[in-house]
């Protein structure tokens, strides 16, 4: 293929690459694909102390962006990307994060979907605190950010592939003149697999220096590679000029440089006896899960598997390439983002070629695994490259087919229905035929691909299934598929899954073991307040271009005499330092909260002003909550009694298998209403959980327009 | 018998040790803080470090989740 | 390759190493600019703290600025590094140092400077095995 051929230019803006002051650039970058405008926006101080950044700015791009009934396709939906002040900070691990924004295809709603890789930074070395995309091309486009000579372009790119792992290395090979280019370089794709359901990812690349190749981390959350899709691009390029210790230019260099080589050295003295996530990564969840009956396994049925064991994280261990600091950023010794080198693909357009399978991470190992009742790690590998080739989000994919496997087994759907297709929990030949089906847009895949809310929809109607059964079984809320934890035993975590603005993904809160194991939070206030603290807590890391990880998944030694140790003291104290470093706004912890509350709150008020966020969109499906079938209580029926006896006077000796189901349904689900109540009140909103005119005053986010969309529902 | 995070409860014998406690709880998450009545147990003395009979057991694990 | 020694019996502690070092790479006469660290823990005998060469930190670099040189030195290739210090963090023996004044970390390159300085002859440079290839070393082998 002839790269210079096959691009050519439809719009270019030239710009002088700003300085970075204290972790912004004070700018945005607005690219409009049905009109070719591309702008340069100031961000204002008032962006800058309301929103933060990353998530905070996305949000309010959107918001100002969009209608109050724009739809996921409309051309004004736009996908916002920002990583935050700290983001491309190199000294403390987990420093290269971006979020990005859009509304979802799935949701009709903002999502937020953090992700690795280089991009977010490298977009603010190349001069931009977010890059803003609105509107849709005609023909398939690349949008080029230059950082190395300031120019933008939007290139029409008809002969360019589409499947990441093929355009990812195309566009760092055409655009590369030398080795180190590669090194500053990140390029955002999807996949045709986007193009035909709502399950698209995006896949953000960052340059392997010892592979000498591009590796990818996923933005997998809420379908926003599809409307990348939809609106024709096929990959947003970033060049920046190359990456030095202060390219971020923090306040207070040394104290970030400080707080890195504590981390750094913490890491080096107690990963090995911890979580060994420098070896593992996330993998190591699968045997913690299973042994804890917390492993998604056929669909949320169960919690463990005595299979589990051939696809926990000793089996990846031997499997990741070892001793290379797989981090997705400079200076992440956490080091999670392993891969598989030289897997040859089995199945499909793919077949024979040798690839890099980036991961599989915990997520995609118990969705696509074992919540299919599939335990084979090729098997496993196989499906996650293709999800990331395809764009296709890995945790959307395994729910959904968790999913269509149980109605498959439950008579809902047929080999007739599926086109051929035995998709019975295990067939793991038949749900990656569903996947390229995908890919193809073609048959029953085509209709999978749509998600779990829109199956429902299509098999009620379509093969007169009984609606409260899929509802009970399809385990979406607000549209999203659940992540990959079971959330039965833990009312705290119903509500961590339930209670989300975007919909129930787990990187607002993890409450399982505070709550079902350790009986921390016994109380409905105890809860709420952990319900409260850790949701504004993690929503802060996307405000400021952080991970998750490092805060918790090393933790240091004397972190169990410290007053809160589920909080780990030291590393919010650590992260309270960073910012202040960076941005030279002396914070405190309790700042941070309150940082995060603005935001948070503003995306509930976004959500109502969407036609959703109310009360009734904070629903669960049984299936999270306690056994939907006769099956699945005898399953764990011991526990269940226990309960029936203790908690609720009765005697199970003397009732039927069905009325204790439904006991305990009645039970668990009243349960789920105290504990709206008891959040919605701590988190300072009305019993509909709308936010009070008293809420956002006290967050100073009571704009007019934000208050003219609580009040029609106060 | 001995009460774990106030709510479960475990025959006590003799010998009762932490590691013990913890593979027949199948507490295997390495993120987890002992305490016996209200005193941490550090870590490395697992293996050798006694549970009382009637003892009131906490064994914190700390958040996960990737 | 041919790397620094120290006797601890002969050292009288008079941190001139230090000096010289900080001298010889910084033009500067702080400890805290010294690629060598004389310590005294209270044991009676002083220690020194310097690279011993043994290139766990190649592996640790993100950006491959730290390799080992023809001599079989590690040495940083500034203009690679990004100033991540996580081989500040991961060196075994903490003998990467930072310092605030500039963004790359630094090390003894085993030159030898201190050895001439040392008053009491308790420094000098010694032939020893190369250690085992690391594994950046390995894949570079493989990759070409």
């Amino acid at each position: 293929m002839n790269a210079q051929g096959s691009r050519r230019v439809l719009a270019e803006f030239a710009y002088e690459v700003p300085p970075v002051e204290r972790g912004y650039t004070g700018q945005t970058l607005y690219v409009n694909l049905s009109d070719n405008t591309i702008a340069a926006r100031p961000v204002t101080d008032e962006m800058k102390e309301k929103f933060t950044g990353g998530r905070g700015f996305g949000l309010w791009l959107l918001w100002h962006g969009v209608r109050d009934n724009t739809k996921w396709n409309d051309p004004e939906n736009e996908i916002v990307i920002s990583s935050g002040p700290c983001g491309g900070t190199t000294q403390y691990p987990g420093s290269g994060k971006s979020l990005v924004v859009s509304i979802s295809p799935l949701t009709d709603i903002p999502i937020d979907s953090n992700v690795g890789g280089h991009f977010g930074p490298l977009l603010k070395f190349a001069g931009w605190d977010a890059l803003e995309l609105q509107g849709k091309a005609e023909r398939d486009v690349i949008v080029i950010v230059d950082g190395q000579n300031g120019r933008i372009t939007v290139e029409e790119a008809p002969d360019v592939p589409v499947d990441t792992h093929l355009i990812g290395h195309w566009l760092i090979e055409q655009m590369a003149e030398k080795e180190e280019d590669r090194y500053f370089m990140s390029v955002v794709s999807s996949g045709q697999g986007a193009e035909h359901t709502r399950i698209g990812c995006l896949n953000f690349s960052f340059y392997d220096r010892r592979r000498k190749a591009p590796r990818f981390k996923q933005a997998g959350r809420g379908g926003i590679g599809t409307v990348l899709r939809d609106k024709r691009v096929k990959a947003i390029v970033v060049k920046s000029p190359p990456v030095r210790g202060d390219s971020n230019h923090p306040a207070d260099p040394e104290r970030i440089a400080r707080a890195g080589m504590r981390l750094h050295k913490e890491i080096h003295d107690y990963d090995d006896q911890q979580n060994r996530m420098r070896r593992r990564g996330t993998s190591y969840l699968v045997g913690i899960m299973n042994d804890y009956d917390l492993l998604p396994v056929h669909n949320f049925r169960y919690g463990s598997h005595p299979d589990a064991v051939k696809i926990d994280g000793d089996v990846w261990q031997s499997r990741f390439s070892q001793g290379l600091p797989d981090g997705c950023w400079y200076g992440c010794t956490m080091a999670c983002s392993h891969a598989v080198d030289g897997y040859t693909v089995r199945t499909g357009p793919y077949k024979g070629q040798k690839v890099i399978v980036d991961g599989p991470e915990y997520e995609t190992i118990a969705g696509v695994g074992s919540n299919c009742g599939i335990f084979d790690p090729d098997d496993i590998l196989e499906i996650n490259f293709y999800c990331d080739t395809y764009g296709l989000d890995t945790i959307s994919f395994g729910t959904l087919t968790a999913f269509v496997m149980e109605c498959y087994e439950a008579g809902v759907l047929d080999k007739e229905k599926t086109g051929g297709l035995e998709l019975r929990f295990g067939n793991a030949g038949a749900a990656i035929e569903m996947l390229h089906q995908m890919a193809r847009g073609e048959g029953f895949g085509r209709i999978a691909g749509q998600g779990i809310r829109r199956m429902k929809e299509h098999f009620v109607r379509e093969f007169g299934a009984d609606p409260q059964f899929l509802q009970d079984i399809g385990m979406e809320a607000k549209g999203l598929e659940y992540s990959e934890y079971v959330s039965k035993e833990s009312l705290a975590q119903q509500g961590g899954y339930g209670l989300t603005n975007k919909g129930p993904q787990h990187d607002e809160a993890w409450l399982i073991f505070m709550d079902m194991v350790s009986n921390l939070l016994p109380t409905f206030e105890d809860k709420a307040e952990a319900l409260h603290y850790f949701p504004m807590f993690r929503t802060w890391f996307g405000l400021c271009g952080f991970c998750k990880l490092p805060w918790n998944d090393i933790v240091p030694p004397d972190n169990a005499y410290t007053d809160e140790p589920a909080k780990i003291p030291e590393h919010v104290r650590n992260y309270v330092e960073l910012f202040s470093g960076v941005t030279g706004r002396e914070i405190t912890a309790e700042d941070l909260i309150t940082m995060s509350e603005r935001v948070y709150n503003f995306q509930r008020v976004f959500n109502i002003r969407l036609g959703k966020g109310l009360r009734e969109h904070d629903a669960v499906p049984y299936r999270s909550q306690g056994p939907v079938t006769v099956e699945e209580y005898r399953s764990r029926a011991e526990r269940y009694d226990k309960q029936l006896r203790e908690l609720l006077g009765l005697d199970p000796e003397k009732m039927t298998t069905e009325e204790k189901v439904a006991a305990l349904r009645k039970h668990r689900e009243a349960q789920y209403q105290k504990l709206i109540d008891a959040v919605y009140e701590r988190r300072g909103w009305t019993r509909n959980g709308v936010p009070t005119l008293e809420t956002l005053k006290r967050l100073g986010i009571d704009y007019p327009e934000v208050v003219a969309v609580v009040q029609k529902h106060l | 018998m001995i009460r774990i995070n106030n709510r479960d409860e475990m025959e006590w014998e003799e010998g009762l040790t932490v590691s013990v406690l913890l593979e027949r709880m199948r507490f295997s998450f390495p993120h987890i803080i002992v305490t016996i009545d209200g005193k941490v147990v550090p870590r490395d003395e697992y293996e050798t470090h006694l549970i009382p009979d009637g003892a009131n057991v906490r064994v914190i694990h700390l958040i996960a989740g990737g | 390759m041919k790397v620094l020694a120290f006797d601890s019996e002969r050292c009288v502690g008079c941190h001139i190493c230090e000096e010289v070092c900080s001298d010889t790479w910084f033009k500067a006469t702080d400890v805290e600019k010294s690629s060598i660290r004389i310590l005294d823990e209270g044991t009676g005998l002083l220690q020194a703290v310097f690279c011993v060469q043994c290139g766990e930190c190649i592996d640790v670099c993100p950006t491959k600025a730290l390799y080992r040189d023809r001599k079989g030195i590690v040495r940083l290739r500034k203009q690679l590094c990004v100033g991540c210090l996580s081989c500040v963090g991961f060196c075994p023996y903490a003998a990467m140092f930072y310092h605030p004044d500039q963004l790359e970390p630094f090390k003894c390159i085993a030159c030898g400077q201190c050895v001439e300085g040392c008053p009491a002859n308790a420094l000098e440079i010694v032939e020893e095995p190369t250690p085992a290839l690391t594994v950046t070393e390995q894949w570079e082998a493989v990759a070409g």
